[in-house]
């Protein structure tokens, strides 16, 4: 395999949970040598997140924590004890970037600040992500996804109206956080090859959900228009663009969806046509957008009472060949053992773990042409590379390692 | 490289100096906006028309116009604008051919297939300019059966899986679909991936001096973005369930999104979970006359209280808390738990973040200015904030057209 495009770039990686370990995903999978920093008294708990592999938790055979970590190594090291914070000065100064997403307060009160990280490497970027940054009034508060999405506005943008929010089921401002603070590492490290010069980044989950809410905001900034009014949010009826049929129509079989946008005259006329032009489509209640929208529910009920009847993959290549923005609304395992396009491009890949075994993973994305990411191992298991990091990283003897394992510093 | 862009101030960001020709609509403007929001100088080519962006609302005063969409506002700040009609006019495929061959990056969201005709394809581009980074956004990458299918942001959302995550209960919402989360997130997360592919590529050219092509699928960028939903599938073999206001899980999980007395969802992301904080949580709540229960002994071990587990404390305190929040604005139980160590939350619409002064005390709120809006007025700003090289806005979103003329003259 060619060198990775981020070979040579060594992450001292203090993240935990989703949103951290995401971003040092993205640069593991880009060829950095991303070192996890864990203590097994204050361990990632995603270490223990479901689904295990097993009949009970080991701190390594959770397929979540799996999932996130790949391509990555973990070195044990307490950093509260005198012993482990020496050695993890000297992995600071031998590291290109510091990643970290500790409640604010905490690298501080480690004695490993800025100012600090600074003094043992002058070039050092230190990237933290927290719920609310590291300044403000309310910086002492905190996140989970769940909580980002809430006070962000997206929860609230996802719904039917009239009910309680549908939210995201998942977190995706774990995910989203963690891929705003791989961009800001690759741009500081951008800026370091030019000027030799590193920096402080902070980064807010709740703020980088905010940024995805821009027109919704503005919509209220220059016209006055709150979110909370009637009929909003409105479900999968189109927001902005307001076009009409925009909805997920039910298929054959056991919750099975078909999504479908029609964004313009031309998709309208293509997806009748598609239908057979039956009559009620040509109905002048549904002539124009504007007639669309007005009659929205009971269009639905017309196009739904069509696709119940059918595969949703089936009329997904009817409708595509016809020209009609249409998709199977796919789980996991649609796109898995369905999804012809994720296979025909390679998406699926495994890696042997020690404890799981077999592992199944996705891809990386984007696709480069000349510096491809890749899947080089599985997740680390606790402590895999302690030795490896401090005798070929760091340069200890083995009886300095010994000393440090006799004081308790690498536990 | 073209001369500094006239009256505006230099920029400040790490990626200053870098040249970005945007060749984009909806799908592709935000990645433009990330790149030109740190510095890079970016024009945007559109066609006679303009960017089909540009007819997507909300408009300003509702009164549709090229200049007038706020979702091109939005996602179009520090860019310049040039109208080229490079489809239909050798000339201006000319002129765009000689724009990208003096730029480090072409970032383009065309269907595969229609720029190779105008010798605008990765192959010609690279010819006379190898170290060129053409960034390619589609809805499902260059290649495959799905390769020309046409995608709304529902659409993406729906194929790629996160969608399918979202919904409710069926004793909550009986039959409801899975449900779209709002705000063009399938075009924005396609967006992120592309953007990381770009820095990438820049890091491997700062090193190597080699240009490349990225192949941005948002398809693949949505697939690997589905969290716990991917991992049950590798290991379990399971589809993950999805659940009102909450994670979609394997099995049914207890509620966290509750309906405070302003109409407000409240989000108890858990509540107590170590003895310290249960007992603020339980002093605050009986200081309000509640959870009187709370004092008796059985409610004292962690254990019994954590969620998910069936004990009747754990049901007895969902049932208190709801009472609670019900009886309550969320603002004042969010704030009162994230006080206690909770990280509780309210479920704002988009514009009351603008009420909080959290955010503007961090200066997060930037001004934007445009047709037919006499005052500056606030939207989202920086995702981030850089000590040596921040974020920057130094102009507002061009109109249409708005720099042919100084962009043509540069090229001179």
């Amino acid at each position: 395999m060619a060198a990775l495009p981020l070979a040579g770039v060594r992450v001292c990686d203090l993240t935990w949970i989703i949103a951290g370990p995401t971003a040092t995903r993205v640069l593991a999978d880009f060829g950095a040598e991303v070192i996890r920093v864990e203590h097994e008294q204050a361990i990632d708990a995603i270490r223990l997140g479901r689904p295990i592999i097993g009949d009970a938790p080991t701190l390594n055979n959770s397929g979540f924590f799996n999932y996130f970590n790949r391509n990555k190594k973990s070195i044990l090291l307490n950093a509260r004890h005198p012993d482990g914070m020496t050695i993890l000065k000297r992995l600071v100064a031998v590291s290109d970037v510091v990643v970290e997403n500790f409640s604010n307060g905490v690298l501080e009160s480690w004695g490993l600040g800025y100012e600090e990280l600074k003094r043992i490497r002058p070039d050092i970027i230190y990237c933290s992500i927290s719920g609310f940054g590291h300044s403000g009034r309310d910086k002492e508060f905190t996140t989970w996804g769940p909580t980002a999405q809430a006070l962000s506005g997206l929860t609230f943008m996802s719904g039917l109206p009239g009910e309680l929010s549908a939210g995201w089921g998942y977190s995706y401002m774990d995910h989203t956080a963690g891929y705003y603070g791989a961009m800001a590492v690759l741009m500081a490290l951008h800026h370091r090859n030019r000027t030799g010069e590193g920096q402080y980044i902070d980064i807010s989950q709740v703020e980088a959900g905010i940024v995805l809410n821009g027109p919704a905001i503005l919509d209220y900034t220059v016209n006055g228009r709150r979110g909370r009014r009637e009929g909003m949010p409105p479900g999968n009826h189109a927001w902005q663009p307001a076009v009409a049929p925009h909805n997920a129509y039910p298929c054959r079989g056991e919750d099975r969806w078909l999504a479908l946008a029609v964004m313009n005259e031309a998709e309208w006329q293509a997806l009748v046509r598609a239908m057979d032009e039956p009559e009620w489509a040509l109905d002048e209640r549904f002539a124009t957008n504007e007639c669309r929208l007005a009659n929205q529910d009971e269009l639905d009920r017309h196009i739904a009472a069509w696709t119940v009847e059918c595969d949703e993959y089936e009329l997904m290549g009817l409708l595509q060949a016809a020209g009609v923005r249409a998709a199977a609304c796919q789980h996991a395992g649609d796109r898995f053992e369905r999804d012809p396009q994720l296979a025909a491009r390679d998406w699926w890949h495994h890696l042997p773990h020690p404890e799981i075994g077999d592992c199944e993973y996705d891809g990386v994305a984007p696709k480069l042409s000349a510096s491809p990411g890749g899947l080089r191992s599985a997740s680390p298991v606790l402590g895999e590379h302690t030795h490896e990091v401090l005798a070929g990283v760091l340069g200890m003897s083995d009886s300095e390692i010994d000393d440090a394992l006799a004081s308790g510093a690498l536990m | 490289m073209g001369a500094q862009p006239s009256s505006v101030e230099s920029a400040t960001g790490p990626l200053a100096g870098l040249r970005v020709i945007e060749l984009c609509n909806e799908l592709g403007q935000l990645a433009g906006k990330l790149l030109a929001d740190m510095g890079a100088e970016v024009i945007k080519v559109e066609p006679p028309g303009g960017s089909s962006a540009r007819a997507i609302g909300p408009f300003v005063k509702d009164i549709p116009g090229p200049d007038r969409s706020l979702n091109f506002w939005y996602h179009n700040t520090n860019k310049r604008s040039i109208v080229l009609d490079y489809a239909g006019n050798e000339f201006d495929a000319g002129i765009l051919r000689g724009l990208i061959e003096g730029a480090d990056i072409f970032l383009e969201d065309t269907e595969p297939g229609t720029l190779s005709p105008l010798q605008l394809d990765y192959a010609a581009l690279q010819a006379t300019n190898p170290g060129l980074i053409h960034c390619a956004i589609t809805p499902f990458g260059q290649d495959g059966p799905w390769a020309h299918y046409r995608v709304s942001d529902l659409v993406a959302l729906a194929a790629g899986g996160p969608m399918r995550m979202n919904g409710y209960n069926e004793e909550d919402v009986p039959g409801a679909p899975p449900i779209h989360g709002k705000g063009d997130q399938a075009y924005n997360t396609a967006c992120h991936f592309a953007t990381i592919g770009i820095l990438v590529a820049l890091y491997h050219r700062d090193t190597t001096g080699e240009g490349q092509y990225i192949d941005a699928s948002m398809h693949e960028a949505l697939s690997c973005t589905t969290e716990v939903g991917m991992a049950y599938w590798f290991y379990k073999r399971t589809n993950v369930l999805r659940q009102t206001g909450r994670h979609a899980a394997a099995n049914r999980t207890d509620p966290w999104l509750y309906r405070a007395a302003d109409g407000r969802g409240l989000l108890m992301f858990g509540i107590g979970r170590d003895n310290a904080t249960w007992r603020q949580i339980k002093e605050w709540f009986q200081s309000e006359g509640f959870g009187r229960q709370f004092d008796e002994p059985r409610f004292d071990s962690p254990a019994a209280r954590q969620p998910g587990r069936g004990s009747t404390e754990s049901s007895e305190i969902v049932a208190e808390a709801k009472t609670f929040f019900e009886a309550h604005d969320a603002a004042f139980s969010y704030r009162g738990g994230q006080e206690r160590g909770q990280s509780w939350g309210v479920v704002y619409s988009p514009d009351e973040t603008l009420a909080d002064p959290h955010w503007h005390d961090r200066g997060f709120f930037v001004t934007a200015s445009g047709e037919d809006v006499e005052a500056p007025v606030l939207m989202p700003g920086a995702p981030y904030i850089f000590s040596a090289t921040p974020w920057q806005l130094r102009r507002p979103a061009p109109k249409l057209g708005e720099h042919t003329a100084e962009i043509l003259a540069e090229l001179v």
